[in-house]
């Protein structure tokens, strides 16, 4: 074999290596994916034969349908985790995207040990914060009603919202701000009418990862929920373990509740791709 | 005699109004962040329970911490705990390295390939942990017809009855869960390593690996090291499909550090001693957090972009 030869059969060898380790992450992360998509669409029947019967002639909508329509569950579910993750998400805007520009830009003293002891609080697990808050929450009759999820959420929604707030106010340059206090603009305005339309795409950004840790948070509402509040996590998870389970409207409950967050994470991939490199690496 | 009355300047109304739009959040944050976490170093010297819809509290030191040293199921609980994280991290961090490493290969940076690994992040918890529940099913389990049908298992497999298996099933959902982030992260680190790092490698007679140990490696430190930490806070503090899959069981052999606070808390209502394993629990993972930083040293990131 000549030297060119070998050489290539080394290069066609590399290239097939990364080719064949491109297919099997295809393969591990899809295959639970497409199971969960093929098993939401086909009948109990097929399900529980061995192995199932995976036959494009028995699809059917009725597993979805059934979920929908059944009057108890996910409906409800889904009013309910809207109102905690749009009371959340917004509470946790207005009150970070004010303090993290205060901090960036308004030299408040101390502000950046401030935000490292926000950041620490992210370290606690939430069963150190929960066994008080219940206690607290019961006393209060608060249990068990949306306010005293939307309180608790915001303990780890708000820090998070702060922290990829301030980088951005702190990227924009002072100039900008100088030139509107010039034009005579208050600090409110210049907040209002110059920081904040300019911060709109990061603002999205805090809003899409508040949205989507509130609607996905499942321990706390597990401890805070009973009969009225119930999440969409929580009615999910009382599809398993049911004396008669239907894997098909169980998987198809999972399914659906799914697809908002994993539509808003692929819509707004760029700025959860920022977030993660800006943020997270850099930070 | 003429007084001075002070006049404001612009930088003291700036910083008076930073107090102002500081205050609300910050109250939030202590109200709901510290005072919990005050308030639960304070139960955990106490015997917390519900008694006729109020809670009673007295004083008992370090009586539940005591227990602790004698409680079995924080035994098994620590066990478990050790085993699943230890491997957890392991698992996740290997196989995210190599996705990251695929993705940033010419092959690999298709938009597509970025689609599909945010699916499963972005899947709910309990989404995630229903769907494993199912593909794990002893009787219809897809798992077990694939295997069966590849001849590698000879009859189904009830992987989360079993006291062997349901542990490393319960890790197997959560690394297919916990790659994606974890490869992004990395994935955002290797897109700064500049890329005359490498010419400047290969001049030097480098082969691969030599790049990859010398140069992707060291550049990847900083990723690296917050991966870990946030990997191994993130096992300890698994729930969610200790919940659905397994409750802990079969017999404790899936108990964890977070599930048992939880159970010990709110289904035998023993609110001092669940505050007292909450707290071990944040020292466990602060104490393995200050270790990582120690020992992997991550630097101030490289940059691509001047400055």
């Amino acid at each position: 074999m000549s030297e060119g030869t070998r050489r290539r059969l080394r290069l066609l060898l590399r290239d097939g290596a990364i080719v064949a380790g491109l297919i099997v992450f295809l393969v591990w992360t899809l295959a639970p994916i497409v199971w969960m998509l093929l098993t939401s669409v086909l009948p109990h029947r097929a399900l529980i034969s061995r192995p199932p019967d995976v036959d494009p002639a028995l699809f059917t909508w009725k597993n979805i349908q059934g979920v929908m329509e059944d009057r108890s569950a996910l409906v409800d579910s889904f009013v309910n985790s809207a109102i905690v993750a749009v009371a959340t998400t917004s509470l946790a805007l207005a009150l970070g995207s004010l303090a993290a520009y205060a901090i960036a830009r308004l030299s408040v003293p101390g502000g950046n040990k401030l935000m490292l002891m926000v950041l620490a609080t992210q370290m606690f697990p939430g069963i150190v914060l929960i066994i008080p808050m219940f206690i607290v929450l019961s006393r209060a009759r608060l249990i068990d009603t949306h306010i005293g999820l939307v309180v608790v959420y915001l303990s780890f929604v708000l820090p998070v919202v702060m922290w990829i707030l301030k980088g951005f106010f702190e990227s924009i340059p002072a100039e900008i701000e100088r030139a509107a206090m010039v034009d005579g603009a208050s600090t409110m305005q210049t907040y209002r009418l110059v920081v904040l339309p300019m911060s709109l795409p990061p603002l999205f950004a805090a809003g899409v990862f508040a949205f989507i840790e509130s609607w996905n948070e499942f321990f706390y509402a597990v401890i805070l929920t009973r009969t009225n509040v119930k999440t969409v996590p929580i009615r999910i998870s009382e599809f398993s373990g049911q004396y008669r389970t239907s894997f098909g409207e169980m998987i198809a409950a999972a399914m659906i509740a799914s697809i908002p967050v994993i539509v808003m994470a692929i819509i707004f991939r760029k700025y959860i791709l920022l977030g993660f490199s800006e943020g997270a690496v850099k930070g | 005699m003429t007084e001075f009355r002070s006049v404001p300047t612009l930088a003291d109304r700036r910083r008076r109004m930073g107090y102002l739009l500081v205050t609300p959040a910050m109250l939030v944050l202590v109200l709901v962040v510290l005072v919990p976490i005050l308030r639960s170093i304070v139960y955990s010297f106490q015997r917390v329970r519900p008694e006729g819809g109020r809670f009673q509290a007295n004083w008992v030191w370090f009586d539940n911490y005591r227990f602790m040293g004698s409680d079995p199921a924080v035994r098994r609980a620590l066990r478990n705990t050790v085993f699943f994280t230890v491997g957890e991290v392991v698992l996740v961090i290997g196989i995210a390295l190599g996705v990251a490493l695929l993705l940033d290969h010419p092959f690999g940076r298709f938009g597509a390939f970025r689609i599909i690994l945010l699916i499963p992040w972005a899947i709910a918890p309990v989404a995630n942990a229903v769907l494993w529940e199912w593909i794990l099913n002893g009787s219809y389990g897809v798992l077990n017809a694939v295997l069966l049908r590849l001849g590698l298992i000879s009859h189904y497999k009830i992987w989360l009855g079993d006291a062997n298996l349901a542990l490393r099933m319960v890790l197997l959902a959560d690394v297919w869960k916990s790659v994606p982030f974890i490869a992004l992260l990395l994935l955002a680190g290797l897109q700064n390593i500049p890329r005359y790092l490498y010419r400047a490698a290969k001049l030097d007679g480098a082969n691969a690996w030599q790049r990859f140990r010398f140069v992707t490696l060291p550049s990847l430190r900083t990723p690296l090291t917050l991966a870990i930490i946030l990997q191994t806070i993130w096992a300890i503090k698994v729930f969610d499909l200790i919940y659905v899959l397994t409750k802990g069981g079969p017999g404790d052999r899936t108990l964890m550090a977070n599930f048992l606070a939880y159970r010990v808390t709110f289904n035998y209502l023993d609110f001092g001693y669940g505050a007292a394993l909450a707290n071990a629990i944040f020292l466990a993972m602060l104490i393995l957090s200050i270790i990582y930083i120690k020992v992997l040293k991550p630097g101030a990131p490289r940059s691509r972009q001047a400055p």
